[in-house]
């Protein structure tokens, strides 16, 4: 009986192995562990065996059909997940379609330069002001110490508007505005547009200023240099190298230009640096005593510096862009980059 | 300005490379923007001499030479006629290269052999004399090769002089700065000059009428002069920085004012009337034809330099065709003079002459420089023109030019401005360098007068200016200020630009920039009626072009204008916004009114992707942003009211947006006629809103509202009213008839169409009530439901759908 048993296990597990519809598992089942099954059979049967067998006969009845019970149940379950996946994979779709949405708008690369020298001078304690750019002659030049048929007056051309009323040509008439109505100590920046009558690949007849001011008690040229530094370097990189050579403004004096190591060929030399390995980046320079005296402030008890710089200029070194026209193309292509 | 190494080194022993120099002119201030090195384009090249020359048997017009270089002779056959055997000529050797590409090879020309070419400084490519062969100095020895026979390897720096350098717009200016830079000696060309025959007085005199415009004036007479091409030597140099050669005489003036920096003039004796110079000031409506040929109406005060008769210059700015040098020209009266700096700039503005001499005149020359650029060029003509140079010169000098002098200057201010511990001994030392004279006052306190050419300098400031530069920027340190104590507080109208921006770029807009300036047309674009305030443009008095002529008064054109440069290159679809301002006209002399606006345009497909919803985007696309806009400002007074009309809307799809009873902006489909007047094709939808009242209402203030602590309750239901009724109006009935149990009424459906009567639509309204102190029960609510839509049915005779019969 015994020997039987392990014969039907045998026979049992083969015809598993090659059963692959679920009807066919069902069908073992029913031929073995159904009422009338084959394992039913010889478990009812046991009557026939020797009774000091009998307990090690139930227990291996038991075992086996636990065992086959078992297995139809796992394969079962194979089954129908197998199933049920098929069904959801009728409902596929195709991933590589685009997916679905509101493509979301991009800011101007120009205010995101614009944002980013802000919150750069907001940690160093400048606040911003905004200025007319209809502007006049006055403030946009002879408070800046640019009288009338000055030579500096060459450095800018200028649109007017009337004789003494003209499309500010810099953000720096800002500065004399805000002088004129608070008393030092002043920290301001100002960004905004600025015009001149200019226009081929590196020239607009519009384009972007932002203006600094600081003035206090005690103020130095080394100060110019630190926050100037650590502006630029927050801007451009820790590592980048810059230098301050001498220029001229008609508004600061001593006036500095300040250069940093040309970013497409790190001061080897290329197209974009001229071959001198460095970039102009800003103008600055001690706030000028008649600049004060305009402004009724004291050159012996306050000191300050001022600096400006172009937008179109850090956003075309930032994101390498060639031609400055495409600031106000406006091609969505282009704005779609940024 | 462009400045020759060979020129400078006239003036100043210079012991470092270009490069070297290029830096530290640069660090002092002199930006130099370009250094390129001069180097002959021809190779294979020596110096040869000319043994015999004889006629070419077989061609008319040739000669053949023999030509030695020394260790060898060679035959070659040549077309010049100018040669003679003793000459020493440059001889392109076979395998020389020359300009244009040339290789010389050995050639036979009619049955003769040529073994090389005899060239003209033309075809060399160092002159401009193409007449024939080069004919080189005799004491240059045959075999030598011509680029460091003639020496014509040189480096031309370009600087870019600062207006207030005056000084530096000369090769001495240059050489002086960079003695002072690197501590070599600077001097001055030696001037020996052979006075002979008679006396300048005896032939001349000059007058100054106006000292007040010219306060010095000095001449000198040349006589015998022969007016001829230039020296190679001479040429080359005034090429080098960048000036044409003329003749000898006129070359000589330009050559002094490049290496002295002061303009001088040469005028034909002969044609100057009774022989003598007057200053003067123009008169009234003064006419004179200046040596460009062009007859010029002059400003009064424009400085004239006259004959015993009439004008024969521009004083300052150039010289007559009346009196001009010619092929003939024996007797030369030439001019050294200063002029008022302001009067020569207004007047080379007026004129539009920006030559050389006004540039120089009107940035200010050494008042004290006068006799030494006369007598400079004077040796020259006698050297070179062959001039016989007349005893003595004139010095008008009535007015002394007053410049700056004994500036006090403080120690403790050089290092207060600088940030710097510089000693005394090292700031004078470095004034001092650059030729100024010191006096000490006290201890730490001088007075400084600067070098007359250093018109410049005349306070303080200055002087702490030139010892920064010269102890260089390098070394000052560099120093952090203490922050203010007070913090920033960002301005609330940044905060709500960038939040706006934020806004749009989630909704998909994508920000412009345009220019300020559109074209006048514009208003007429887009139909705007005559008393229309968009109208008070501002001009612009000197416009780039016409479509830039006038200051914008709405941002509508210029993205109406982007929408068309995107559609030109197949970009359909365009959802963008600007911030920026616009202007209006006040009264004259008065600054225009500037406001800040923001512009949105739509246009196109609502999304971007064509395998999915193919919808245009429309009215309520662009007004689901508006409302965005001013949720996240927290402005809630919102209205839009369509009675508000803009001329260039589509009056049935516009409407003006209001805060409270401010209108504040507008927003709609762009009208069908604009579009075809700027030749649009596709319906683009545009919103405008003034900044400045938006802000104006902005509050950066957030208070949290307790969540409803009971169920809602929802009841639809749908409205047939007249299609001319606004949703909103039947909203605020349903809304004021419901009381505080009413949360809320929104629009779910708009139908209209079959199965609704035509003249009518169908509105679905869904309506959600709430308790704030108990769960409403279902009693409740339709019985204030059922008051609330009978009371909208009464106010409006509008039906319910499903009940209509
Ligand atoms: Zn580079």
């Amino acid at each position: 009986m015994l020997k039987e048993l392990e014969e039907l296990q045998r026979q049992a597990e083969a015809e598993l192995s090659s059963a692959k519809t679920e009807g066919e598992f069902l069908a073992v089942r029913t031929r073995y562990l159904g009422r009338k099954g084959l394992l039913t059979r010889l478990l009812r049967n046991i009557g026939n065996v020797e009774e000091e067998k009998r307990p090690l006969f139930g227990m291996r009845c038991n075992e086996i059909k636990e065992a086959i019970s078992g297995k139809i149940d796992t394969a079962l379950a194979k089954l129908a997940s197998l199933r049920r996946e098929e069904v959801l994979l009728r409902d596929k779709v195709d991933v590589t379609l685009p997916g679905r949405t509101h493509r979301y708008g991009r800011v101007h690369p120009i205010t995101r330069v614009r944002q980013e020298i802000c919150s750069i001078f907001a940690g160093l304690g400048f606040s911003v002001v905004e200025g007319p750019e209809v502007e006049l002659d006055y403030y946009n030049f002879e408070a800046l110490n640019i009288p009338k048929d000055h030579p500096a007056r060459d450095m800018q051309d200028t649109f007017y508007i009337e004789d003494n009323i003209v499309l500010r040509t810099h953000t720096s008439p800002v500065q004399i505005r805000v002088m004129e109505k608070q008393r030092p100590p002043v920290r301001i920046l100002s960004p905004g547009r600025v015009y001149r009558p200019d226009s081929d690949i590196s020239h607009t007849p519009m384009f972007h200023q932002i203006e600094g001011l600081l003035v206090d008690k005690g103020i130095t040229f080394a100060d110019l240099k630190g926050v100037l530094t650590s502006f630029l370097k927050q801007l451009f990189g820790e590592d980048t190298a810059l230098r301050f050579r001498p220029s001229f403004f008609p508004f600061t004096e001593p006036s500095a230009e300040v250069d940093i190591r040309c970013v497409m060929c790190s001061g080897s030399g290329c197209r974009v640096c001229g071959q001198s390995g460095w970039l102009e980046i800003l103008g600055s320079g001690m706030v000028d005593p008649e600049v004060f005296k305009n402004v009724a402030y004291d050159p012996e008890e306050v000191t300050g510096f001022a600096f400006g710089l172009g937008l179109e200029r850090i956003a075309m070194l930032k994101f390498g862009i060639s031609d400055i026209r495409l600031f106000f193309e406006n091609d969505r292509r282009f704005l779609e980059q940024f | 300005m462009l400045v020759s190494w060979k020129w400078l080194k006239d003036f100043v022993d210079i012991r470092l490379t270009p490069e070297e120099l290029v830096d530290r002119l640069t660090m002092a201030g002199l930006e130099v923007e370009s250094l390129q090195e001069n180097v002959p384009s021809f190779t294979g090249v020596v110096v040869s001499k000319i043994l015999s020359v004889r006629p070419h048997p077989g061609a008319d017009k040739c000669f053949i030479c023999e030509v030695t270089t020394g260790d060898a002779k060679y035959p070659v056959v040549c077309s010049a006629g100018n040669i003679r055997p003793g000459n020493v000529v440059p001889l392109a050797k076979v395998g020389a290269t020359i300009p244009g590409g040339y290789t010389i090879r050995t050639s036979k020309i009619k049955g003769e052999v040529s073994e090389g070419m005899l060239c003209s400084e033309e075809e060399l490519g160092i002159g401009s004399d193409a007449s024939g062969v080069m004919i080189l100095s005799e004491h240059l020895s045959p075999g030598a090769d011509l680029a460091s026979a003639l020496d014509l390897k040189d480096v031309v720096l370009d600087i870019g002089i600062t207006p207030n350098r005056a000084d530096c717009l000369s090769i001495a200016g240059i050489a002086r700065e960079i003695a002072a830079i690197t501590g070599s000696p600077f001097s001055y060309p030696r001037i020996s000059l052979p006075e002979r025959g008679e006396d300048i007085h005896g032939i001349t005199s000059v007058d100054i009428l106006d000292p007040d415009l010219c306060p010095r004036y000095s001449a000198r007479v040349i006589k015998n002069v022969t007016i001829a091409p230039s020296p190679l030597w001479l040429r080359r140099r005034l090429e080098a920085v960048g000036m044409r050669a003329i003749n000898n005489v006129v070359d000589i003036t330009n050559y002094v004012m490049m290496e002295l920096g002061q303009p001088l003039h040469a005028f034909d004796h002969r044609f100057l009337e009774e022989g003598r110079i007057v200053v003067r000031r123009s008169r009234a409506e003064e006419k004179f034809t200046s040596l460009d040929e062009k007859e010029r109406v002059l400003r009064p005060d424009t400085i004239m330099i006259c004959d015993g008769v009439k004008p024969v210059a521009i004083g300052g700015v150039m010289g007559g065709l009346n009196s001009e040098v010619k092929e003939d020209t024996e007797t030369i009266l030439l001019e050294s003079a200063y002029f008022d700096p302001s009067s020569i700039r207004k007047s080379a503005k007026w004129l539009g002459m920006n030559t050389d001499a006004a540039f120089r005149f009107g940035r200010g020359v050494d008042p004290e420089g006068v006799i030494r650029a006369l007598d400079r060029a004077a040796q020259l003509m006698a050297e070179i023109a062959g001039g016989t140079v007349c005893k003595g010169h004139i010095d008008q000098y009535p007015k002394k030019v007053e410049t700056a002098g004994r500036i006090p200057l403080r120690i403790e201010r050089v290092n207060d401005i600088l940030g710097t511990r510089i000693g005394e001994a090292e700031i004078t030392e470095t004034l001092k360098r650059i030729g100024m004279l010191i006096e000490k006052e006290q201890e730490g306190h001088y007075r400084v007068t600067p070098p007359t050419y250093r018109v410049d300098i005349t306070r303080e400031i200055d002087l702490i200016e030139e010892v920064a530069r010269l102890h260089g920027y390098d070394c000052i340190p560099v120093t952090i200020p203490p922050v203010s104590v007070k913090p920033v507080i960002r301005d609330s109208r940044e905060v709500a630009k960038d939040r706006i921006r934020e806004i749009l770029r989630g909704s998909g807009y994508s920000e412009v920039i345009t220019y300020s300036f559109i074209s006048p047309s514009a208003v007429d674009c887009l139909l705007l009626r005559a008393d229309d305030a968009r109208r008070n443009l501002v001009k612009i008095e000197n416009p780039l072009t016409e479509d830039q002529a006038v200051m914008r008064t709405t941002l509508i054109y210029s993205l109406l204008e982007t929408m068309k440069k995107n559609a030109n290159v197949g970009c359909t679809d365009l959802k963008v916004f600007e911030i920026g301002r616009v202007f209006f006209q006040r009264r004259e002399g008065e600054l225009p009114c500037e406001k800040e606006q923001l512009g949105c345009l739509l246009t196109g497909m609502r999304s971007d992707h064509l395998w999915s919803s193919k919808t245009y985007a429309d009215f309520f696309d662009l007004k689901g942003c508006v409302e965005n806009i001013f949720d996240s400002l927290k402005i809630s007074e919102i209205r839009f009211m369509h009675d508000y009309r803009e001329t260039f809307l589509h009056p049935g799809k516009s409407c003006g947006i209001f805060i409270g009873d401010q209108p504040v902006g507008y927003a709609g489909e762009v009208h069908p006629d604009v579009l075809v007047k700027m030749d649009l094709k596709n319906r683009a939808y545009v919103l405008e809103i003034d900044l400045e009242l938006l802000l104006r209402n902005f509050k950066d203030v957030t208070l949290y509202r307790e969540l409803p602590r009971f169920p809602m309750v929802l009841r639809d239901v749908a409205f047939v009213v007249d299609e001319g009724l606004h949703a909103a109006g039947v909203i605020d009935l349903a809304m004021s008839a419901g009381k505080e149990l009413l949360e809320n009424v929104s629009v779910f459906d708009i139908y209209s169409g079959k199965s609704v009567p035509h003249g009518r639509k169908s509105l679905g309204l869904r309506f959600t009530y709430r308790a704030s102190d108990r769960t409403l029960t279902d009693d409740e609510v339709n019985v204030l439901h059922n008051k609330i839509v009978k009371s909208v049915v009464e106010k409006t005779g509008a039906k319910i759908r499903g009940e209509e019969h």
